[in-house]
């Protein structure tokens, strides 16, 4: 389900973004309340295996979208919403930074699409209520609640991965049929990652009942999950109404944002172009294709004027390169 | 899978002893403001894209990596951003312009953009990591005021890796020697082999955690020694946008044209 750059406008990872950073910040202030010696190795471990179960995936072709499980609700289940939320965005960041998997810019829209819907939405008001909605913790509910809340989870985040695409307008695609390919290759997904969830967590409760999380002593829960998780709803409200203002504005990005505030500022939307004339570089040619074999040989020149001019600084790199090898 | 888990585990290795010669705050930002600016150029003008090409190239070379390493590096997604838009030429037939009467449609000048796109993001986050290491990231990130819990969680998911890939190891070698040459997993296995997996590196990580407290670890990694914002790195800094800001607004296409024609 990661985003590439390729895929996301400036503007929607922006928003997305923005509606991220503000996530982490509440994120990052209630996971310091958890009362739980082991937290810190706890995040760091299951971080490291959510990383390494995410390694199995695929590209859905067209989507520009990759295919595979997110881990939220397993993460959910152990660690609680928060710190499952941080540790869900510490292993996206790490893809994006180490094994460049999903854009750096498209990191927001990432964090919004499998970290806050898996672990903020689809775990809390679906795997908790199943798996506490009785007495006694029977393995049932652990298996209901995990396929339930995995699938809804993934569809949610395949829903904003349709939305944020054709809102960035990158994609031929129609919305119709994107949406359709999405949540169908999601639903296969999430089923499997909701019984490959249950089975891990079935043998963990057997054998350390205690790793799970307690959703009746941990406090930070009870604000999610208690009377108070209307809260969380409205921090959802506001930030749906944030990203529905940068959408209308992302909508009408022809052209786009930067070009439209340069065009305001003087009057169009290239700078220093209006007092040449258009001619053609390649008589027969359209300007598209002469630009870009322009630009190809123009790029080439400079890669060789470069790497002459500075050969010797390379010494550093290729040595280190060496020892590694 | 087990083999692919051991390629993984020497690939981490050798990943901690590359880059970080030059950690400087200031590359995150550059980075971030060229990833804005490739992202905005619109998709139907893949002439202006490719001028954006110039960062990369004088970056890597200025800094001494090597336009080629960062080529080689970023061309592997290639495959992948050819799956992303390949219903671009598909569904899209509008004729944008036609070379010696052969019409190219709309959906492949997308798709050129798609994979310009692609390829030149990944080159400025590959220049960035190159130069400041892996690690170097984490506290750069930490330096520009990202929740010390966030960076903390980075830095022990990074570390932790470790931890997950030699349990895993041990726990292949222990299978394979008593398989008796089965060399298969069956299905119904892995539920135990993944739960057991989790249980037996989460008790490994908390004593490792408990060693790490017990030599005086307060919660927070410390900062590794980061240049500042000092003359040089505002410099360099200011440079860079400058740079960026006329590969993205001027067209020099345009120009360029001029200049042949002339």
């Amino acid at each position: 389900m990661h985003m590439a750059d390729a895929l996301v406008s400036p503007a929607v990872a922006g928003v997305a973004g923005v509606a991220a950073v503000g996530l982490i910040a509440v994120a990052s202030h209630k996971v310091k309340e958890i009362k739980r010696d082991d937290i810190v190795p706890l995040m760091g471990v299951l971080g490291a295996f959510v990383f390494a179960a995410q390694m199995i995936n695929f590209t859905i072709p067209g989507t520009g979208s990759s295919g595979h499980i997110i881990g939220g609700v397993l993460l959910y289940a152990l660690v609680g919403p928060w710190a499952a939320f941080i540790t869900l965005c510490s292993v996206l960041i790490i893809q994006c930074l180490i094994f460049a998997d999903g854009g750096m810019l498209a990191l927001g829209c990432n964090i919004i699409n499998m970290a806050a819907m898996s672990c903020l939405v689809a775990a809390p008001l679906i795997y908790k209520r199943i798996y506490s909605g009785g007495r006694g913790h029977a393995k049932w509910r652990i298996w209901v609640g995990s396929v339930t809340a995995s699938v809804i989870g993934l569809e949610l985040g395949a829903l904003l991965v349709s939305l944020e695409t054709e809102l960035s307008g990158v994609t031929a695609l129609p919305f119709g049929n994107f949406l359709g390919l999405m949540s169908s290759i999601h639903l296969v997904i999430g089923i499997c990652e909701g019984v490959a969830t249950a089975v891990v967590l079935t043998f963990v409760e057997s054998y350390n009942p205690d790793m799970l999380f307690n959703y009746f002593v941990d406090k930070t829960d009870r604000k999610i999950n208690g009377r108070r998780w209307k809260n969380v709803i409205w921090a959802f409200v506001v930030i749906a109404i944030i990203m529905a203002i940068g959408f209308t504005w992302i909508a009408s990005e022809n052209p786009d944002g930067l070009e439209w505030s340069i065009g305001k500022i003087t009057g169009d939307t290239e700078l220093g172009v209006a007092s040449i004339p258009s001619t053609a570089f390649m008589p027969d040619y359209d300007s598209t294709f002469a630009g870009i074999v322009g630009g190809l040989i123009v790029m080439v020149a400079l890669w060789g004027i470069c790497a002459i001019i500075f050969r010797k600084r390379r010494v550093a790199y290729s040595s280190s390169e060496k020892k590694n090898d | 899978m087990a083999s692919k888990i051991e390629k993984i585990y020497m690939a981490l290795i050798a990943m901690e002893k590359d880059g970080g010669t030059d950690v400087s705050p200031s590359i995150l930002v550059i980075t971030f403001l060229y990833l804005v600016a490739v992202l905005s150029v619109p998709l139907y003008a893949p002439q202006k894209l490719i001028w954006l090409a110039a960062y990369p190239i004088i970056a890597s070379e200025v800094y001494g990596i090597g336009y080629s390493r960062i080529l080689y590096r970023s061309l592997w997604i290639l495959p992948l951003l050819a799956i992303i838009g390949m219903f671009n030429p598909i569904l899209d037939h509008t004729e944008a312009f036609r070379i010696n009467g052969l019409l190219i449609s709309r959906g492949w000048v997308s798709f050129i953009s798609i994979l310009l796109r692609g390829v030149l993001a990944l080159q400025a986050v590959v220049i960035m990591v190159t130069l400041t290491g892996f690690l170097g990231v984490f506290n750069l990130m930490m330096r520009l005021g990202f929740p010390k819990v966030l960076c903390t969680q980075l830095l022990l998911t990074y570390r932790y890796l470790f931890v997950i890939m030699e349990e895993a190891i041990n726990m292949k070698r222990a299978r394979d020697s008593r398989g008796y040459g089965r060399k298969s997993y069956p299905l119904g296995m892995w539920g135990r082999f993944i739960g057991q997996l989790l249980i037996r590196s989460t008790q490994r990580s908390i004593r490792i955690h408990r060693a790490m407290k017990a030599r005086g670890f307060s919660g927070v990694f410390p900062l590794v020694s980061i240049k500042g914002w000092d003359k040089k790195a505002w410099i360099t800094f200011f440079g860079w946008i400058i740079v960026i800001v006329l590969l993205r607004f001027v067209d020099f296409s345009y120009y360029f044209k001029a200049l042949i024609r002339n």
